[in-house]
């Protein structure tokens, strides 16, 4: 699903990524971890399409398709979701009008007629029940006056909604307490299925007791130095990060 | 300087006055004649220069024109002005024109008003009468084959507690075209008046209103203005808060199209103590159109308990683009609270990001913005049809999203 190779990328003029490469195939769930600084979260941006990351050498395949020709909206109607670590509030443009405004972009790409209004409503409801998001705060602006916490659940419940096939979630994980940490993980394991995927990008092995993942990769000075399976979440936690940058 | 033009214009039209009329129209017409044009020297005018209109020849006559029915709102009671004449046949409340009182003071604009000047809306409401319905007042200046001049006087006066929604609107089309508009407002004890105003005026159009508005005891004042347009206009609004408990709010949002040029000038006076004032403008400013607003609050002494506020806020589209916003506080009281800000910004470009990282297009993401940033103004206009056609006017319509839907089908 996802080819990515030799990605060279810079921000602000720091060259960030160095030949970063991974492979992500459909049903898979991949955890990027890493020490501060090292570039999960650029690569994560990268990805997405965001702007100011300036991709330098590489390549990043998604279905075949090359991504970084892409629109960052182009993306998102080809199926990637990116889950911000710091979600954007928006006074006076509501979640529903971002809502539905987005999946009918979707559906338009995609040669569909747009969605009907109950049929967004039931959707919207039936999903904000997974993620305990009464449905009265979506017709206030996007996360305006949302908790920190808030804001994490609404991440996952446009995902939810969006239903993505590629989902990048960006330290989605940082700052909640454990009954939040739950709720997000029980969203991000609803879409689990053999046709998505998912990119995990984390500092910590805590999000993976509960959203089992089948790669760990620790991502280091703008590569990945080490791949392995979930036991490898567990020696990071153990260990740190120390270990492997002496290596 | 000749205005020479504006003196055979002067004597065409003194000539189809009454006898008994002329004499006070020529005393306006000296005045306006000795002041001339504002011209940038003077403070008030220093973003806006009508000087070049020195050298213009307006017609004071004009033929022809059609009323654009569509702006023709369903559920109002109407007065239709086409080149500053009554229509009669779009017109549903024909008794409430008339001629009205030519007062003036020293400005020039006032005093070429009060020489030339048609009737227009004359309300008089009343003690505890309302107005069923909103009352539109429609001007619109059309066609013709040569520049035209067209003024007028309304003139609203409120009762005690007297209610009324009055909405004038100036629309513009065809020819080279000057136009003015003094309205004068007098509130009784109690009495409330929602005015709206909206511009659109066109590339070849001059439009300069000014709205006096007179407050007493407990009255109450809502207005909301907008602009859009490419025209060169320029509004003043004045209010004076005369006795106790009289509150102002006024709303404006301001959108002038490339070429256009709006200058809002506001002037609020604090006369009486525990008198409230509210100011909330907004502009949205894209290449090659100029903004003005300058806001002007007065406490004099004795205002004591004044709560007076006033923002202002800015869009940038474009570097080609200009605004100045300028708040002016006088505040000869010391027990008052007043509370001022002015900002000039762009959009926002983590929220643009944010909306595009979710598959919508960079332009709708945009349209999204801007209606949000306008909706705060536009949304206090009460008369549904009217709104959505200006937000749509304006490029800043975004479909419904079922709020009170949602809320009945979440149980």
């Amino acid at each position: 699903m996802l080819e990515v190779k030799g990605l060279h990328a810079r921000v602000e003029g720091k060259d960030i990524l160095k030949g970063l490469d991974l492979s992500v195939r459909a049903g898979e769930v991949h955890a990027i971890m890493g020490p501060n600084g090292s570039g999960k979260s650029t690569t994560a941006h990268v990805l997405a399409g965001r702007e100011g990351y300036e991709v330098t050498a590489g390549s990043v395949l998604f279905d075949g398709k090359n991504l970084l020709d892409l629109e960052p909206e182009k993306r998102a109607c080809e199926g990637i979701f990116l889950g911000f670590q710091y979600p954007v509030e928006i006074p006076g443009v509501s979640n529903l009008t971002l809502l539905k405004a987005a999946l009918n972009a979707r559906r338009k790409y995609r040669g569909q007629p747009e969605i009907e209004a109950t049929d967004f409503l039931a959707w919207v409801r039936d999903r904000a029940k997974l993620v305990k998001i009464d449905p009265k705060m979506l017709s206030r602006g996007v996360n305006e006056g949302f908790s920190g916490g808030e804001k994490k659940r609404n991440e996952i419940l446009q995902m939810l909604i969006l239903e993505p096939r590629l989902m990048i979630l960006d330290e989605t994980d940082s700052g909640l307490d454990i009954d939040a940490l739950k709720i997000v993980a029980d969203g991000i394991n609803a879409l689990r299925s053999p046709e998505r995927a998912t990119i995990l990008v984390t500092h910590y092995q805590r999000l993976l007791d509960y959203v089992q993942p089948d790669y760990v990769h620790v991502l280091a000075g703008g590569r990945m130095v080490r791949s392995g399976g979930p036991e490898l979440a567990r020696e990071l936690e153990e260990k740190g990060y120390g270990w492997l940058e002496a290596a | 300087m000749s205005l020479a033009a504006y003196t055979e214009g002067f004597e065409q039209f003194a000539a189809g006055l009454p006898a008994g009329q002329r004499a006070a129209r020529r005393e306006q017409y000296e005045r306006f004649l000795k002041a001339g044009f504002p011209t940038p020297k003077i403070e008030e005018w220093h973003y806006t220069d009508l000087a070049p209109l020195s050298e213009r020849r307006f017609s004071p006559v004009v033929e022809g024109g059609a009323v654009p029915t569509a702006e023709l709102l369903a559920d109002a009671d109407r007065l239709v002005y086409l080149n500053g004449q009554l229509d009669q046949a779009h017109s549903t409340a024909t008794a409430l024109h008339g001629e009205n009182p030519l007062l003036a003071d020293g400005d020039s604009v006032t005093a070429l008003n009060a020489a030339f000047a048609t009737g227009g809306l004359s309300l008089r409401m009343a003690r505890n009468e309302r107005l069923p319905r909103p009352l539109q007042v429609l001007a619109v200046g059309s066609a013709g084959a040569a520049p035209a001049m067209v003024h007028q006087r309304h003139r609203i006066e409120l009762g005690e507690n007297a209610e009324a929604t009055v909405l004038f609107q100036f629309l513009g089309q065809g020819t080279e075209r000057l136009t003015t508009h003094v309205i004068e407002v007098e509130l009784a004890p109690g009495a409330r008046l929602t005015l709206y105003r909206i511009q659109d005026e066109h590339a070849d159009a001059t439009l300069l209103t000014r709205i006096d508005a007179n407050l007493r005891r407990d009255s109450r004042l809502e207005a909301v203005a907008i602009d859009c347009g490419t025209g060169l206009v320029r509004h003043d609004f004045n209010v004076v808060l005369a006795e106790a408990g009289a509150e102002v709010a006024l709303a404006g949002l301001y959108q002038p199209a490339p070429g256009g040029h709006i200058d809002n000038q506001t002037r609020i006076i604090h006369a009486a103590p525990h008198c409230r004032s509210r100011e909330q403008f907004k502009g949205i400013i894209d290449a090659k159109a100029k903004a003005i607003f300058v806001g002007k609050v007065i406490v004099q002494p004795g205002a004591q308990k004044t709560d007076s506020e006033q923002r202002v806020a800015n869009l940038l589209l474009s570097r080609k683009a200009e605004v100045n916003a300028k708040p002016e506080l006088e505040i000869y009281a010391d027990d008052v609270k007043c509370a001022h800000g002015a900002t000039v910004g762009q959009l926002d470009d983590k929220a643009l990001e944010y909306l595009r990282s979710r598959g919508i297009a960079a332009d709708a993401a945009r349209a999204l913005l801007l209606r949000a940033f306008g909706a705060e103004v536009l949304d206090q206009l009460a008369i549904p049809a009217l709104r959505d056609r200006l937000a749509a006017r304006m490029g800043l319509a975004v479909e419904e999203i079922f709020e009170a839907t949602i809320e009945e089908t979440a149980e």
